[in-house]
């Protein structure tokens, strides 16, 4: 096992402090907000506890990585009172006391972390950060967490300079920090493509080729759920390091907000209300953001001084998306933003690019313009994203020949294919239901009868029945606190390789994939109420997700079909 | 779901025939209850038709299989599909529970 770190915990602002740093690490290493409170309580217990016995207790926070999960380890030392390691043995898998021949006697809780993979080396860095951080003040968690990771690589930035301070030029110097803003900034970017290969209905594909010397665009996408697509295009002001942190800050915002607030011109808002806020840099993005739908095609936008985008119709049109919303984003505090709509249909694109594509010069220093850019747009029905991203840039490059590069050239678009066989509300399923035991009876049925009429691949379908009827059975016995009737949304999309259920229900905050994994080696009665069904759902099904919307838990599980 | 019963010698053969699930699980553990009270201890499960079993059904199988060897029964299964299959192997229930591939297994020597 490897430390992550020491914390002191002598008195009782040292014990709350620990507290929120535990919280705050576990959270980091594995977004459950669930697990991070249980063992930030556990490590408030045990620490109040030392207090009282007159040592100088200490608490060392390790981790391991073996091939099957990950453990974490809190090792308290210090004397303690007899009851408390059967306490803390609610709280994790395991517990190891040694009373300590010559020192003060040691506990350790061993927790078994409900990851897939192994820690990567930047959360560990993360997570070493925010155990040795002095205290800070608000922000979100997710934000704060981010802020510390970027606090490291800073740190070893620094480290870098320092050493390139002493052994190098000047003109050496300034080229090793623009190297090390360029693999940051490279390094935030999604790379692998395509990137969604399960999904049918939409492709997106993406370049970005820094410039040499100057240069902070950057772009982003993601799902924010299963019919919501979040795409994004900027351009910081700036260079080097600088330019490289602001970008992730701005990146991480976006991500964050994005998660219960589908509204380009409220994320625009806030995104730029916290860049704004003391930003002595004063540096700004250009940032053009959109969500499209899935399901309807129809995507909302907004361009805070970007570039307009393109949309290439099936049909060959091509569209200028014109509207303006706003200025920068990060340089005035307090802009709200607006937001427009457009319609994608079945095989339209999207087109998006920086002003490194328009402002390319060639050997005599004429600049590409954008209508260079349109020619080349309108030349052809490109088939795949893939290729009219491709085509756009090889022609920036033919332009600029021999020519320095002068900015980034990034270029993105998306394809939406939608339902090209209009058969979609057949492949749909939306169930409302009552919270009674006797209405998840009803949903298994409706699904069979879906699943018969679509001819899903019957092992496919009992995974599928099986997960329902557990998540279903969880909502329905612990999800209310109350005796009032409450409605939970079922819903169902069978794709071409997958089939996807979506339940989403008004009860009290509850993430179902949050806790620890059951021992299955106990006796069921030895296992947490729930557990057993959950434990089944995440291993049967390819995909779990959960998410806190405004006032929903949204649970989404996904199972992939093999012909 | 269906349940059906017969006779195989003192052993009694259940076949449980669709979900066995949070609707279907009462029924079925009334059934076992009747069987175990009606003094058949030695009882051998049919999966055959069995579509799939979630932990509802899981819990009511071990709650029987407990009061059997109570009364000095067993429970035995076979039959299972490659999903109750999986079911069982990610549970543990696949270590805890007698289970065959085939009735004839199940009951040799029962």
């Amino acid at each position: 096992m490897t430390s992550l770190g020491t914390l002191r915990i002598g008195n009782l602002h040292e014990v709350l402090e620990a507290r929120r740093k535990v919280r705050s690490a576990v959270l980091s290493l594995t977004q459950q907000e669930l697990l991070a409170t249980r063992l930030a309580t556990m490590v408030s217990m045990v620490g109040r506890d030392l207090l009282g016995h007159n040592t100088s207790p200490s608490l060392e926070i390790r981790v391991d990585d073996e091939r099957i999960g990950s453990r974490l380890a809190f090792r308290f030392q210090g004397k303690y009172s007899p009851e408390i390691p059967g306490l803390v043995e609610r709280f994790c898998s395991s517990v190891e006391q040694d009373n300590g021949a010559e020192g003060d006697p040691t506990l350790t809780a061993i927790i078994r972390l409900p990851m897939e993979s192994l820690p990567r080396q930047d959360q560990l860095s993360a997570v070493r950060a925010v155990l040795s951080s002095k205290s800070k003040d608000e922000l979100t968690a997710e934000i704060q967490a981010k802020a510390e990771e970027l606090e490291v690589k800073n740190l070893e930035l620094q480290e870098s300079l320092d050493n390139l301070r002493r052994t190098t030029s000047v003109k050496e110097r300034m080229e090793g920090e623009l190297n090390i803003g360029r693999e940051i900034q490279l390094s935030m970017l999604p790379l692998d493509f395509p990137a969604f290969p399960h999904r049918t209905d939409f492709d997106v594909f993406a370049t970005l080729e820094p410039a040499r010397e100057v240069g902070g665009d950057f772009y982003d996408f993601f799902l924010v759920d299963d019919d919501q697509f979040l795409f994004c295009v900027g351009d910081v002001s700036g260079k080097g390091v600088p330019a490289a942190l602001f970008m992730a800050v701005t990146k991480t915002l976006i991500k964050s907000r994005a998660t219960n607030d589908l509204s380009p011109a409220s994320i625009m808002t806030h995104v730029n209300d916290e860049l704004a806020f003391k930003n002595d840099s004063s540096m700004f993005v250009t940032l053009w953001l959109a969500v499209l739908n899935l399901q309807t095609g129809y995507f909302k936008y907004c361009n805070a001084g970007h570039n307009p985008p393109y949309l290439k119709r099936a049909d060959g049109t091509l569209v200028r998306l014109d509207k303006r919303h706003g200025p920068v984003v990060g340089a005035v505090e307090g802009m709200a933003y607006g937001e427009d709509e457009e319609e994608l249909g079945c095989g339209d694109k999207a087109f998006l690019y920086t002003d490194g594509v328009t402002e390319a010069m060639d050997p005599e220093g004429e600049l590409y313009e954008e209508d260079r850019l349109v020619t080349v747009l309108e030349s052809t029905d490109f088939v795949t994203v893939e290729d009219m991203v491709k085509a756009s840039a090889n022609d920036v490059w033919r332009f600029q020949a021999e020519a320095d590069q002068a900015d980034d050239v990034t270029v993105l678009a998306v394809h939406y294919f939608g339902d090209p066989t209009g058969d979609a509300d057949q492949r749909r399923l939306d169930l409302v239901l009552k919270n009674q035991v006797q209405e998840i009876g009803r949903a298994v049925e409706a699904f069979e009868e879906f699943s018969q009429r679509n001819q899903l691949p019957v092992p496919a379908m009992r995974a599928m029945n099986l997960a329902l009827d557990d998540l279903l059975n969880n909502v329905v016995s612990y999800a209310y606190e109350d005796e009032t009737e409450h409605e939970i949304h079922v819903h169902i999309e069978l794709g071409e390789k997958r089939i996807s259920a979506t339940i989403r229900d008004d009860g009290h905050p509850f993430n179902p994939f949050g806790s620890v994994n059951p021992d299955t080696s106990e006796s069921l009665e030895e296992r947490e109420v729930g557990g057993l069904g959950i434990h089944l759902v995440e291993k049967i099904m390819d995909e779990v997700d959960y998410h806190r919307r405004i006032n929903e838990n949204v649970v989404t599980v996904v199972k992939y079909i093999e012909s | 779901m269906e349940i059906h019963d017969r006779s195989a010698g003192e052993v009694t053969i259940v076949q449980l025939e669709g979900n066995l699930d949070t609707n279907t699980a009462p029924d079925a553990h009334a059934h076992f209850d009747a069987l175990a009270d009606g003094g058949q201890v030695r009882i051998v499960v049919d999966f055959e038709k069995l579509n799939y079993i979630s932990s509802a059904g899981l819990r009511i199988l071990l709650a029987t299989a407990k009061k059997l060897k109570g009364v000095g029964g067993q429970l035995r299964m076979f039959g299972l599909n490659d999903t109750v299959q999986e079911v069982f192997e990610i549970s543990g229930f696949s270590t805890i529970f007698s289970v065959f591939s085939t009735e004839a297994e199940a009951l040799e020597g029962f």
